[in-house]
């Protein structure tokens, strides 16, 4: 064999263990270090390097075989400019080639000549079309390269390229997929309804993950124009409680991320925490380490709510260009929990004001009914009692006629005593529940064991309600469930009403049909409560409700 | 026989004008009438009325202030006959005006139309008797109770208990069933043998011992 076909056919072994290997799915930077050992021992060079071009008109290096020095270290960083190999590859975008480093210039050109190199080649590394970096070869000292160097290592770019595509599509994949997934876990949470806390610290956490940086927060704008922090994530290795957490209220005043996103409602970056003004700047710098921050908005239905950050503790890194990007999808579903919140929240309000409305409408009938309709009977009964008396003994028929209508007259009374009842039993209000459902049990058609261990007055929307519930359940045993006793249980627990209403009937009762159960459930609902049915066929039924006692159970307060 | 002097406390007029003809036209002495129970109070330290008929919801908040009128009255004179008015009838509002004492009653307001019934019990009050409407007494007997000690009862044991309760003595019972008072002794011995009730000749404490028995049993 010739040396020319050795050549040949070594180089195809070289090219055919590199293509395994990106066949392989081999990680880039195994594939790079690779190619640069192939390079370095097949073409007649003293080094290879391979570098990557940034967006910000600096190099990386990523690779390098043989004798470099320490400068170029695998990972450096380089500006670009002047005359020298991988600027000129960069500008043109097709391979150079200097024989002569005497004048060579710029941050790379001074330090390969200083490194005492001959001369050097490169070929770009492009990818999908796109210039992604360069593989240069030096020789050393009064050693020129052949001139086929730049045509031989073109085969080895083509392969990095392939290599370079298929990581990058597969770290682009895995990224996605890693920030659906995030995405999908918070999308469930807020679609179950959890409460805006629980979103806004699952949020801040995952964001934290995903993009892998040293803390994350969520923050809120207040109405008098400062800002909350409401959830906050730290790296695991990043011992949270170091940081001096300091939820706020901050007032909005410096050139920090939370005040520039409040004045310009638009994604922020600080590359660089040096001389930013404000208070929160100077905490998030100076207490909290923090070089570097991204922050995004999170808009609710038009209006500025708060805001979503990932700060990083390095200094001399900014956090990647599409971070803004990646945020985005996060503050979406901020947004859509907290106008979830606050639409829930304001149905809540709206159903207990309509029961609160319907409550007072009844109450209001009942007094009417008394201080109106009952009183005015009474007189027209006591006038009917005087013409009675007035009337002369020989006209016994019209004495008679009229006490019976006024014996009419006090029936329609008592008629109208129990509809009164009905709307609203008067002891409810004056005695409380106590009273009232004593009352209520003694009127039962199913005897009744009650057992009250709630001994203070509560709050009168409350006490409505278990009456009613209670009155529903009742007549629920009695109607259809045949039963032959009813345990009536009350008690409070911790600002909570409790209460237990079990029969010993047919059982099978379904809490979707008839009217009372609906209203029943609704009514609870409209306070906040819940209401639980148990009532296998034959088993009879149990009705355990819970009414909070003070005001409406949280249903989150998702801020101004 | 003398005079029953009487004190009218009612916030609607024309009711209480009502009341004090009827009253008058049975020759009571309407001593005074009024629309409060501050006015009521006042009224009754000034005419010392043997009696004092009281509407239970008055102003200003429209619940139970007669019944606390009532309650004061009762403290401060006993010697004054209280009868309280409602246009519904509790049991915790019976047990509160028979609890101060002999010369009490509590009625549903329609009563006072049937007119000689209500012109009796007003004498009947007034002479010390308690007195409660018929309509709560039907309440507590009616409730159902799981193991009712009112079973052990005879269908005339229950209306002798239920009179009982109403505030009946053992002659007003007998007058009530058309039976000789020896007969209504004998109803009511029975119900004190079956039922954990304590023999008591006052009546406002017999009335209250079979309420709470009622109402707890």
């Amino acid at each position: 064999l010739s040396g020319e076909e050795l050549r040949v056919g070594e180089e195809h072994a070289a090219l055919r263990r590199v293509a395994t290997l990106v066949a392989r799915g081999v990680p880039a930077e195994e594939v790079f270090a690779a190619v640069t050992e192939e390079v370095g021992r097949l073409l007649p060079v003293e080094s290879v390097a391979m570098g990557r071009y940034e967006s910000d008109g600096t190099m990386t290096v990523v690779a390098t075989s043989g004798p470099v020095g320490d400068r170029f270290a695998v990972g450096g960083r380089w500006t670009l400019g002047g005359k020298n190999v991988s600027t000129v590859v960069a500008q043109t975008g097709r391979p150079a080639r200097i024989d002569s480093y005497a004048d060579a210039s710029g941050a790379v050109g001074s330090a390969v000549r200083e490194e005492g190199v001959g001369s050097g080649v490169g070929t770009p590394i492009i990818v999908d079309g796109r210039l992604w970096g360069v593989m240069t070869a030096r020789s050393g000292p009064e050693q020129p390269l052949p001139a086929n160097t730049q045509a031989r290592l073109a085969n080895f770019t083509e392969l990095l390229a392939t290599a370079i595509a298929n990581a990058e599509s597969r770290a682009g994949l895995a990224r996605l997929a890693a920030e659906q997934a995030a995405l999908r876990r918070v999308a469930t949470l807020v679609a179950r309804g959890a409460p805006p806390e629980e979103v806004f610290a699952a949020v801040t956490e995952e964001v934290g993950r995903l993009l892998g940086t040293h803390l994350a927060g969520m923050a809120r704008y207040e109405s008098d124009d400062t800002v909350t922090v409401v959830a906050t994530w730290a790296a695991e290795d990043d011992h949270g409680d170091a940081h001096p957490l300091v939820p706020g209220p901050w007032p909005l005043e410096g050139g920090d991320l939370a005040s520039t996103i409040w004045r310009t409602r638009r994604p922020v970056r600080i590359d660089d925490y040096r001389g930013v003004p404000g208070r929160i700047a100077a905490f998030v710098r100076d207490e909290l380490g923090i070089g570097a921050s991204v922050g995004s908005p999170i808009v609710v239905e038009g209006r500025l709510w708060g805001a979503l950050f990932v700060h990083s503790k390095r200094s001399d890194q900014p956090l990647p260009r599409d971070t803004e990007s990646r945020l985005t999808g996060f503050t979406e579903l901020v947004a859509t929990a907290i106008a979830n919140a606050e639409g829930r929240a304001e149905l809540m309000a709206s159903r207990a004001r309509i029961v609160a409305a319907a409550d007072e409408t009844r109450r209001r009938i009942e007094r009417d009914l008394h201080d109106g309709t009952q009183q005015r009977l009474v007189s027209l009964g006591l006038e009917l009692r005087a013409a009675q008396e007035a009337v002369p003994p020989q006209l016994g028929e019209l004495k008679r006629e009229l006490s019976r209508v006024a014996k009419g007259l006090a029936n329609v009374f008592d008629e109208l005593r129990e509809i009164s009842h009905g709307i609203h039993p008067a002891i409810l209000s004056e005695g409380g529940l106590e009273p009232a459902l004593r009352a209520l049990c003694r009127r039962s058609a199913v005897p009744v064991e009650l057992d009250l261990r709630a001994e203070r007055r509560l709050p009168a929307h409350v006490e409505v309600a278990a009456y009613y519930a209670v009155s529903e359940a009742l007549t629920n045993a009695a109607k259809h469930a045949h039963a032959s006793v009813v345990h009536v249980e009350l008690d409070t627990h911790d600002a909570i009403l409790q209460f237990a209403i079990r029969d010993d009937g047919v059982g099978g009762a379904d809490p979707g049909r008839g009217s009372g159960m609906v209203g029943l459930s609704d009514r609870i609902e409209a306070l906040g409560g819940t209401l639980e049915v148990t009532s296998p066929t034959g088993s009879g039924t149990t009705l355990l409700i819970e009414v909070p006692v003070e005001g409406q159970r949280s249903a989150g307060s998702p801020g101004p | 026989v003398s005079t029953i002097r009487v004190a009218l406390a009612d916030d609607d007029v024309l009711l209480r004008e009502g009341l004090a003809s009827l009253l008058e036209r049975f020759g009571f002495e309407v001593v005074g009438q009024c629309g409060s129970a501050s006015e009521l109070i006042a009224l009754v330290r000034e005419r010392r009325p043997r009696l004092a008929v009281v509407d239970i919801r008055m102003p200003p908040t429209h619940t139970t202030e007669g019944l606390d009128a009532a309650g004061a009255i009762r403290e401060e004179f006993p010697d004054v006959a209280v009868l309280v008015l409602s246009a519904h009838v509790e049991v915790e509002h019976a047990m509160d005006i028979i609890g101060s004492g002999e010369g009490t009653g509590y009625l549903l307001k329609s009563r006072v139309t049937d007119v000689d019934d209500f012109i009796e019990t007003l004498k009947r009050i007034v002479r010390g008797a308690s007195v409660i409407d018929p309509a709560l007494v039907q309440e507590l007997v009616a409730a159902q109770r799981v193991d009712d000690p009112l079973d052990e009862l005879t269908t005339r044991e229950r209306e002798v208990l239920a009179l009982m309760a109403e505030g009946r003595s053992n002659a007003g019972i007998a007058k009530r069933l058309w039976v000789t008072e020896g007969t209504a002794e004998k109803h009511v011995r029975s119900i004190l043998m079956k039922l954990p009730l304590p023999a008591t000749e006052e009546d406002h404490r017999r009335v209250l011992a079979v309420i709470t028995f009622l109402d707890a049993r």
